[in-house]
């Protein structure tokens, strides 16, 4: 799946858009709020979906070169995690949507993608 | 204009770190002050005034006629004219006119000195010419310390990393870690990421020695006192080193089990204290070695080979 399409379907907000915004092909997807376990996933082309909004998300995110972040829960990112995301080419996004729903709707476009 | 509930400041010149007193010497009082005074007129009432200390969040307002400092209202000042019921009279009848005030020529130990000396929130600084041209207070003194301090530190890090002895080959560098400092925690671990990248590695490698990095720092910010982080590359490995002075791991093998945490909530709070941190390192680390004592410190060690020398 692509970010264009992963915007449309969970109605994000975009606050950085990461290096190959539109032709990057996000194949894995983690979610959950602590970063310890996010750094355990050796996934490639990985999006991180959380509710944390700290700047911690960005650096684990830049440590296991995931390719996007999503907020869920509309949770606005701090000015740091916006300027880290543009310094470090990472996607950031947020969604109205709930853990449960972005994760449910991102696995189906996933499955709908392969 | 004075609080009397205000405690002196402890800057004993004998008993505090060089570096600070040559600071208070070097800096000025211009230096250190803020420019932007909110003043008020000798005209105005101490009802406005105190308005206006409301809204901008502050304690005391100079009263200023042609540049030239005429007195101070201060918060004290305020509530005797709640007390006495003169809140409506003008400034001029109920303002604190005989002034300790300093010159922004002067180095900042006067400015210290004063503070020690006389128990006032605020002195107004003169220029030579004896305009106002800004007021100090123990906030901007501590501000501009902290701020001077770190630039110290800064520099001495960096010279201390140009220091090091680097053979052919081989990349290496320092960073000082500091305890609960959540806002810069990861940087380190961020800037050698980079230096991997940059050095051409595999997305592997460098993804190893990273999750490495990160977690031994994010364990000096959540549970150390404060330590250094050591990167260093030569042909065949990276090493990732980080060491604290305490307060050290009670149960080195309980540490290192998945799921075993210390963290309190406020840190789980911030995403860490999984019980994930030791394992991960371990996990991704060719070779891992942790050495800990209660009350001593803890010095970990991450070897990842480089898939050239395997």
């Amino acid at each position: 799946m692509h970010f264009p399409e992963i915007c449309r379907a969970l109605n994000c907000k975009e606050y950085n858009r990461g290096k190959d915004f539109s032709d990057v092909d996000v194949r894995n997807v983690t979610a959950g709020d602590l970063m310890s376990e996010v750094l355990v996933f050796d996934l490639e082309k990985m999006l991180l979906v959380t509710s944390l909004n700290s700047e911690q998300v960005l650096r684990t995110a830049d440590m296991v070169d995931a390719v996007g972040v999503v907020l869920v829960n509309e949770k606005e990112p701090t000015q740091a995690m916006k300027i880290l995301a543009g310094d470090m080419g990472i996607t950031l996004l947020n969604t109205a949507q709930s853990m449960f729903e972005a994760c449910a709707i991102l696995h189906s476009l996933l499955n709908g993608d392969r | 204009m004075s609080d009397p509930n205000r405690r002196p400041v402890s800057f004993d010149s004998q008993n505090i770190p060089s570096v600070l007193t040559e600071l208070i010497f070097r800096l000025k009082i211009k230096d250190v002050m803020s420019r932007k005074v909110i003043t008020a007129s000798k005209t105005e009432s101490l009802r406005t005034i105190q308005h206006r200390m409301k809204a901008e969040n502050i304690t005391g307002v100079p009263i200023v006629e042609d540049k030239r400092l005429l007195g101070l209202v201060s918060m004290h000042d305020i509530l005797t004219a709640f007390d006495e019921g003169t809140i409506d009279e003008p400034a001029e009848r109920h303002m604190t006119r005989s002034l300790k005030v300093l010159e922004d020529d002067m180095p900042l130990s006067f400015a210290v000195n004063y503070f020690n000396k006389f128990r006032f929130g605020r002195f107004p600084v003169l220029n030579k010419d004896r305009e106002l041209s800004g007021i100090i207070t123990i906030r901007d003194i501590n501000t501009t310390l902290l701020r001077e301090v770190n630039r110290i530190v800064e520099s001495l890090e960096d010279e201390l990393n140009r220091n090091t002895p680097e053979g052919q080959g081989v990349n290496s560098r320092q960073f000082y870690i500091v305890a609960y400092d959540f806002e810069n925690a990861g940087r380190a671990s961020t800037e050698i990421k980079k230096i991997l990248k940059g050095q051409g590695l595999d997305r592997e490698t460098v993804r190893r020695a990273a999750v490495a990095c990160y977690e031994l720092e994010m364990n000096l910010v959540v549970h150390s006192t404060g330590g250094k982080m050591e990167f260093r590359m030569d042909d065949e490995k990276i090493t990732i080193r980080s060491s604290d002075s305490g307060p050290g791991i009670p149960d080195v093998d309980k540490a290192l089990e998945e799921g075993f945490s210390t963290a309190n909530e406020w840190i789980r709070s911030l995403g860490f204290g999984a019980g994930m941190g030791l394992p991960n390192v371990k996990r991704v680390s060719d070779d891992f070695t942790l050495v800990s004592e209660p009350g001593r410190g803890t010095d970990a060690r991450a070897v990842i080979r480089r898939p050239s020398a395997l």
